[in-house]
């Protein structure tokens, strides 16, 4: 039993969750509408979407590479389906979902293309992709943003789905989205993967050793192309509810916020070296970076803080787990 | 030696080639003074850049907050060109106000430098991850010190770094001139240069080779910093302003003129004239895609694809180089 | 039922310019303790690859349990029960134990889904066969490098392993942990399981083999059963020659007895504790102990690189403080590493600059630049000065051989000019003629007046080529042998492996 318990605190998650745990605690006496069931329940809303990259981002760091072209392939997806959409006349959600998610995972694809056949450094050729996706999108489908007015119904609808619905004193209603229930679908599809397939396992071994993972058999080009359309797929999902959420359309949109995601991955206890990592950590980061988002302005600091804040955050965090690592490694330089 | 040259010397071809069919095909608008003169303007603030770029990755790292401390430095250097120069101040006490200011901005550039240098040498932070925090955070900074706004109004005679020339060359490029020569001349014939490439070849023997790693890689982000501080200084006098958030499409392309250059992302290896022809090609064909009036979304898409495109070819190479037997094999 | 597990027939390999194996046969029957001998280029690895299907012969025969390969895949081998473990284990250092074994069999049974029952089951299931034990859910980086090997083998054994074929696997092991693999072996055997051992400790290879097969230069030499060998006889056939031994002899009288370094209740928590000794100029000091005796470490702290936490350092009678690598540089003690390849050499640099690195100060000019011809002097008077065979010094470090490798290593520290220097391991994976090559090296350098410091894993190398020994076991100094002519292989063997040892001051 002791065991156990020492395990449960050799995992970096756990300090997370009471950070958090203090910091609502903080919040909440500055403001004490923080903790109430319609913020938790707005703060799920408006950072599903999020959690769902980071989800994504978290599987690409395990296998010991890295995508920093997803905000380009989710804003993609976004303004194709909504193009499209607004082209046919189509009004469906599902539709949209469908040609979102093709476009994410056709370039997932050409990023799995990259990095598994030809064997190129992660981070260079997803800086390449993202500009080159990001590029052809603006060059070759336009410019232009899509206002609310404009913008199918079945978007607009979508966002205000709620899969149940409380009132409020003076008798209007608030509930938890439906957002919720896809975050939840990525995260236990994703867990399932990662804990119950052979390709999970071989995502975490790629990420461990790769010439371990090689000669062990593992289908190294399989799984990793499988990993970037996968994320695209994730992306695409998340294009989608991003534009229901905003009722709004702006191609230059999404694309510049790669460092909160990461963040919050980081955070979460993935090491950017590979096979480590796990979704309840993710989430967690997620939460504790949202939070702080949402809540700059209530400790006193206009938005223009905000960029400084989030870069203050990513530097404390990763300095507190790398020096940690640092220890363990100058050990481990005399020893074998 | 040969070999080490060798990929410049395609470089090189690959640069007259592009002057070749630019001159063929669109002579009227290429072969003109004012559009070389676009070019060589252009070159020193980008150039320095990628040098910055450069340094950081012979040590087999990253420096992805080059173009923040461009900022930051940008905008502090501003702050004092304009807050502390009042019209009815005499010359002298304006040039000293400027030498100030170029002074306060390679300063803060060195300042930045070396809080990247302790976050991944003493720290021990992955580059990827310090350079991307300290991205957010200096431009962070310079976003609350600006408050989001521009900056603009600087001396007449501060313009003369960016605009001026001297005997027909631009001072920026004199500039860059300089310091790629400096640059060049510690990378190859200093004992820290050579500290660096070896670093960046493999940090576990360079400690036990009596190298101070530590202090080697502080001093490569200073340098970095130093470097990007610099073009900072050239930036804000050519334009006349400062506004956060910009130049940061050079982030990519700074990244794809090394790659092109011949500069290897894991370290150890790599050509300062290697980088600069690079920089050249990189302006050369900028020009061009001015002239045939590309829209910028488009270049955006084309540096990126150039960028994979130049990987793709390197892959190709090294696959041949080694299927021909120029790697020994041990049994 | 064929007789021979394994039979390979007059295999050659040739890669350019290279003939790395020229007709080489060996034959393995059920149940049997091969080892194949050989030094570095002999051809051992490449006949291994061969073996294991990842690398295609070029004429020759493989005959696997009666049924004849032209073409032999590595999924073939595997199906035939051949397992290869190499040296550096190929484990997931991410994973569990239980993962580790399990994995392997569950990708070769091309399963879609993991069942973690089955994974724990199936671990425990052969660990239990080789009556072992281990922590199923521990991650591979936590735990020791004798239980790595353990998880290994069981990964081997899951997959219906018929041969093992292991790669040095001795070379990070202690002796209790090599004892422990060995009757490992043994238990494998009794189940008929093969055991194909690649060695180069020749003392080893005598204790567990049953039959020995010896490659010299990509030929087979011989094949002989373990009765027909000895030391001596061994080495001739790995060799071709006989190498003199001669033990070294300390000149007392010609160095005065000048003390260079002093080394006074020196502590390390967790590394080493209260070492006391002495080194003279023209000695050479071994030490040797079991992995984990704190030998490194107390080189290292030597170095700049493990500061202690409390003791005294005296260098020429003086006391001093070494808290960094340039420290013990300017104090002209040098260290050279124990792992060649990833500890001392710039592999993809070239050899020039892998010599130079520690002496960038000697060659600078007027201007702090570096001086071409200082730079050119220095490099051809040591590649002479070492005999370093090579065409080109721009050539990189990997073109080498792995003796010719080592002596760049020398190279770059004897320019220097050193005091003290600390060797650690200097000639592991080195063929044996470039050993005694090193070990004469060695003892000029201790005859002109350094001191040197030679930790060894080999009691032969260090009986012949010390004039002193301390013995090291769990971070103290247990022995100190003030005449290494007076004791005999076999009871600094005892010492050595002793469990439990009284302390001595």
């Amino acid at each position: 039993m002791n065991k156990k318990i020492k395990r449960i605190f050799s995992h970096s998650e756990i300090y997370l969750f009471f950070i958090i745990i203090i910091f609502s605690i903080i919040l909440t006496s500055i403001n004490p509408s923080f903790l109430t069931l319609e913020n938790l329940f707005d703060l799920i809303k408006s950072s599903a979407g999020m959690g769902i990259l980071a989800v994504g981002f978290l599987i690409v760091l395990l296998s010991g590479g890295i995508d920093v072209s997803f905000t380009a392939i989710a804003i993609a997806g976004q303004y194709i389906s909504a193009n499209v959409l607004m082209a046919t006349g189509v009004d469906n959600i599902y539709l949209a979902f469908l040609i979102s998610c093709s476009v994410g995972i056709l370039l997932g694809a050409i990023n799995g293309l990259l990095i598994s056949v030809f064997k190129l450094p992660t981070l260079i050729v997803t800086l390449g992709t993202l500009s080159a996706f990001h590029g052809a999108l603006l060059a070759f489908v336009g410019t232009k943003a899509i206002n609310t007015a404009e913008l199918p119904d079945c978007f607009k609808v979508f966002g205000h789905n709620n899969i149940f619905v409380l009132t409020r004193a003076d008798g209007t209603s608030y509930g938890l989205s439906v957002y919720a229930l896809i975050l939840l679908g990525v995260v236990i599809m994703s867990w399932l993967i990662l804990k119950y397939t052979m390709l999970g396992r071989g995502i975490y071994a790629i990420g461990g050793n790769r010439d371990s993972a090689v000669r062990a058999g593992f289908n190294i080009v399989g799984i990793q192309f499988f990993i970037y359309c996968y994320v695209g797929f994730l992306a695409g999902i998340m294009g989608v509810m991003h534009i229901s959420l905003l009722r709004y359309s702006n191609p230059m949109y999404i694309v510049g916020t790669e460092l909160g995601v990461i963040a919050a991955v980081v955070l979460g206890g993935a090491r950017i070296t590979g096979g480590t990592g796990s979704i309840i950590g993710t989430l967690l980061g997620v939460v504790m970076i949202s939070i702080l988002e949402k809540n700059l302005v209530l400790m006193g600091l206009s938005s223009y803080w905000h960029q400084l804040f989030v870069g203050l955050i990513i530097i404390i965090g990763v300095s507190i787990t790398s020096y940690q690592n640092k220890r363990r490694g100058i050990r481990s330089l005399t020893f074998r | 030696m040969l070999g080490k040259y060798s990929k410049t010397i395609v470089l090189f071809t690959i640069m007259v080639g592009i002057i070749i069919i630019m001159s063929i095909f669109i002579p009227d608008k290429f072969l003109t003074v004012i559009n070389f003169q676009s070019i060589s303007s252009q070159i020193p603030e980008f150039g320095l850049l990628a040098l910055a770029m450069m340094i950081a990755m012979m040590t087999g790292g990253i420096d992805l907050s080059v173009v923040s401390i461009t900022n930051l430095t940008g905008v502090i250097a501003a702050v004092i060109l304009t807050k502390l120069v009042s019209p009815q101040m005499g010359e002298g006490l304006i040039t000293l106000i400027i030498i100030l200011a170029i002074l306060v901005a390679i300063i803060s550039s060195l300042v930045c430098g070396l809080l990247n240098g302790v976050l991944i040498a003493y720290v021990g932070v992955p580059p990827i991850l310090a350079t991307l925090g300290t991205m957010g955070l200096f431009l962070g900074i310079a976003i609350v010190i600006t408050e989001g706004h521009g900056i603009t109004g600087f001396p007449d005679k501060f313009l003369f770094i960016g605009n001026g020339t001297i005997w027909i060359i631009p001072v920026p490029l004199i500039i860059f001139i300089v310091c790629a020569l400096i640059v060049a001349l510690v990378l190859n014939k200093t004992s820290l240069g050579l500290s660096i490439q070896m670093l960046g070849s493999n940090p576990v023997a360079s400690w036990f080779a009596g190298i101070s790693n530590n202090s080697i890689l502080v001093k490569t982000y200073m340098i970095t910093g130093l470097l990007a501080g610099i073009s900072s200084v050239i930036m804000i006098s050519r334009v006349n302003s400062m506004r956060p958030g910009y130049g940061y499409a050079y982030l990519l392309t700074a990244i794809l003129v090394i790659v092109l250059g011949g500069v290897n992302p894991s370290g150890g290896f790599g050509t300062v004239t290697g980088v600069v022809v690079g920089v050249i090609i990189l302006q050369l064909l900028q020009s061009g895609f001015n002239i045939l009036a590309f829209s910028p979304f488009f270049k955006k898409f084309i540096w990126g694809f150039m960028l994979l495109l130049v990987m793709v070819i390197n892959f190709f190479v090294a696959k041949y180089q080694q299927s021909s037997g120029k790697l020994k094999i041990h049994t | 039922m064929a007789k021979e597990l394994l039979e390979v027939k007059n295999i050659s390999k040739a890669y350019t310019g290279v003939q790395a194996l020229d007709s080489v046969s060996i034959s393995i029957k059920r149940g049997e303790i091969h080892c194949l001998v050989g030094e570095n280029g002999s051809g051992k690895s490449t006949l291994i690859k061969i073996i294991a299907g990842v690398v295609k012969a070029d004429e020759g025969e493989i005959i696997i349990n009666g049924r004849f390969y032209q073409n032999l895949h590595a999924i073939d081998s595997i199906r035939e029960g051949i397992q290869v473990i190499y040296q550096d284990l190929s484990l997931f250092p991410n994973l569990s134990v239980a993962e580790n074994i399990s994995l392997n069999q569950m990708v070769e049974r091309k399963s879609k889904l993991i069942s973690w029952k089955d994974v724990t089951n199936t671990a425990r299931t052969e660990l239990k066969n080789i009556r072992e034990k281990l922590d199923l859910g521990e991650k591979i980086e936590d735990i020791s490098m004798a239980s790595r090997q353990i998880v290994a083998i069981c990964r081997a054994l899951t997959q219906g392993a018929k041969l093992i074929i292991m790669d040095e696997p001795t070379s990070a092991l202690t002796k209790t942990e090599i004892d422990s693999l060995f009757s490992v072996i043994l238990d494998l055997k009794r189940k008929g399981i093969s055991t194909l051992f690649i060695s180069h400790k020749i003392s080893e290879v005598l204790e567990i083999s049953e039959k020995v097969t010896i490659l010299r230069d990509g030929k087979k030499v011989g094949e002989y059963s373990i009765d027909e060998l000895d030391n001596d006889k061994l080495i001739f056939l790995m060799t071709g020659k006989k190498i003199a031994y001669s033990r070294f002899k300390y000149k007392e009288k010609e160095h005065h007895e000048k003390m260079l370094l002093e080394v006074r209740g020196l502590s390390k928590r967790g590394n080493f504790e209260n070492v006391n000794f002495k080194l003279r100029s023209g000695e050479i000091l071994g030490i040797v102990g079991l992995l984990g005796s704190g030998r490194t470490e107390l080189a290292l702290s030597l170095f700049g690189l493990n500061k202690a936490d409390s003791g005294e350092i005296y260098i020429d009678g003086k006391q001093v403080k070494i808290n960094s690598t340039q420290d013990a540089v300017k104090l002209r003690i040098s260290y050279l590493p124990e792992d060649r390849l990833s500890q001392g050499l710039f592999i993809e640099q070239s050899i020039s600059n892998n010599i130079i690195i520690t002496i960038l100060r000697k060659i600078l000019n007027r201007l702090r630049l570096i001086s071409n011809i200082k730079r050119e002097n220095s490099i051809n008077k040591w590649s002479k000065e070492l005999e370093i065979k090579t065409p080109s010094l721009e050539a990189a470090a990997q073109s080498l051989s792995g003796g010719n490798q080592q002596r760049v290593v020398l190279a770059r520290w004897l320019a220097t000019n050193p005091k003290v220097f600390i060797l650690d391991c200097p000639t592991i994976g080195i063929d044996i003629a470039s050993k005694s090559n090193i070990h004469s090296i060695i003892r000029d350098l201790a005859n002109a007046g350094m001191g040197i410091i030679l930790i060894s894993d080999e009691i032969p190398e260090a009986l012949q080529n010390c004039n002193r020994i301390l013995v090291m076991s769990k971070g103290r100094i247990v022995k100190k042998i003030n005449d290494a002519s007076s004791i005999t292989e076999d009871e600094l063997f005892n010492i050595v492996g002793k469990k439990e040892l009284n302390k001595v001051g």
